[in-house]
């Protein structure tokens, strides 16, 4: 958990993951996010004492006695199924794989079959991710110490979180926890640090293109398939 | 009273009766307390409910938001933290997650791997604000809330209390999405809730 991540959600995408309007692939890559970086952690707070704000000051709707009733018989029942500090102990004690944000590690373990590494290239596997949803294929990448990806343009919006290691390309270096919003017409060519493996999470919209003339010979790269 | 509570109320200068309710249900699961937080959080659960234009939204959901808001306050108060949050910040946030996974419950069929709450788990480790920093740094807060023009007012109260994208929010006030964004920009400058220009990712372009 550190607190060295440089590359963020911008404030607008920070507010609709705060109001709850942000799309779901979109919130997975926030929320991965805000799991590395504080300072981002500390603005949701403030996003979120505004909605309470709107919340608090609203016209009050009169609420019949009959529910306070019937919730209170609701938590008699619940108290006797389960005693709730024993569910939190356990609960925290449930095993969360390295670093991964405990959002990631619930993606993985939810799916019905264990998401699988695919090669995607030399240096380059891929797990897709089951999020419920079709309008992005969220997937791990898994980029090899010193791994060349090759160079490409962007079809659709593509977030990218960097979960563990670091990569770079002609921009910058990105390591865990930075948050990447990349467009059409951003084009780039990542590339694997030395030191060791990069995983990311990513959530794209549309198939990379490919600027290369050998294009052709990478047809992995070029479909998405949402789950 | 616990130490806790104590600590609650000898901290705070004019006590947030609502926290200090709260931390009582967290801590020793008292039943009046969180009577009286549903007699004062029911009647706004339920306004925010029925301030939902969200597309599949309709009024006898409302009720059940109430209900379903409030059994997780208490299965939940365990968790709170009055160093963090005052008790309508997090009440808040446990409405809007509920809110939204009824709507996505409704809307689909095939099974969700996450439900909302689980994208605001927060590390154990969090270092938290003093009480009265935190304490501040809301009134100061509700101060420059009711101090924002208009025209920034009415788009943060779409997004926030009728559920809409800046996008949905272009569309209805016909205005431009840049114009939308920039007026919430403004509006989060004006509150000093801003990622700094600095830490933004480079290619993050405003249309």
């Amino acid at each position: 958990m550190n607190n060295k991540t440089r590359h963020h959600p911008d404030t607008s995408m920070l507010l609709e993951f705060s109001a709850g309007t942000l799309d779901t692939a979109a919130s997975i890559c926030v929320s991965a996010h805000l799991h590395f970086c504080a300072h981002c952690r500390d603005s949701l707070l403030r996003l979120d004492q505004v909605g309470s704000k709107f919340m608090e000051d609203a016209e009050t709707q009169p609420v019949d006695d009959a529910l306070l009733d019937n919730v209170m018989q609701q938590i008699d029942r619940l108290d006797e199924l389960s005693d709730p500090t024993l569910t939190k102990v356990t609960s925290e004690a449930k095993g969360v794989e390295g670093d991964y944000p405990p959002l990631v590690n619930k993606l993985i373990e939810a799916d019905d079959k264990p998401p699988r590494w695919r090669r995607l290239s030399g240096s380059v596997d891929m797990a897709r991710l089951k999020t419920g949803q079709n309008d992005f294929e969220v997937a791990l990448h898994r980029i090899c110490a010193g791994g060349k990806t090759p160079k490409h343009d962007h079809g659709g919006l593509e977030y990218t979180v960097v979960l563990k290691g670091s990569f770079s390309d002609e921009r910058a270096v990105y390591s865990e926890g930075d948050f990447i919003l990349r467009k059409p017409g951003d084009t780039h060519q990542p590339m694997g640090a030395q030191n060791g493996e990069c995983i990311c999470l990513s959530a794209q919209s549309a198939p990379i293109k490919l600027t290369s003339p050998w294009g052709f010979v990478m047809n992995n790269w070029l479909r998405i398939s949402p789950r | 009273m616990t130490g806790r509570v104590n600590a609650l109320q000898s901290s705070v200068k004019r006590s947030d009766k609502w926290s200090v309710l709260l931390t009582c249900v967290g801590e020793s699961r008292d039943r009046s307390a969180f009577a009286d937080l549903f007699k004062h959080y029911a009647p706004l659960i339920k306004s925010f409910a029925q301030a939902s234009r969200h597309e599949g939204w309709f009024p006898g959901l409302n009720e059940d938001l109430v209900q379903e808001v409030m059994i997780k306050v208490w299965q939940k108060a365990a968790g709170y933290n009055p160093e963090k949050a005052s008790a309508t910040t997090w009440i808040y946030t446990v409405a809007r997650n509920c809110r939204i996974d009824m709507l996505r419950r409704k809307s689909n069929t095939q099974h969700l791997p996450l439900e909302n709450e689980d994208y605001w788990h927060e590390p154990d480790e969090e270092t938290p604000t003093s009480l009265l920093q935190q304490k501040r740094s809301e009134e100061k807060l509700r101060e420059s809330l009711s101090q924002l023009p208009r025209e920034q007012d009415e788009i943060l109260r779409k997004v926030y209390l009728e559920g809409k994208s800046h996008a949905e929010a272009s569309k209805e006030l016909g205005l431009p999405l840049g114009t939308v964004k920039s007026r919430v920009r403004l509006a989060l400058q004006k509150m000093q809730i801003l990622v700094p220009a600095e830490f933004q990712d480079e290619l993050t372009h405003e249309q």
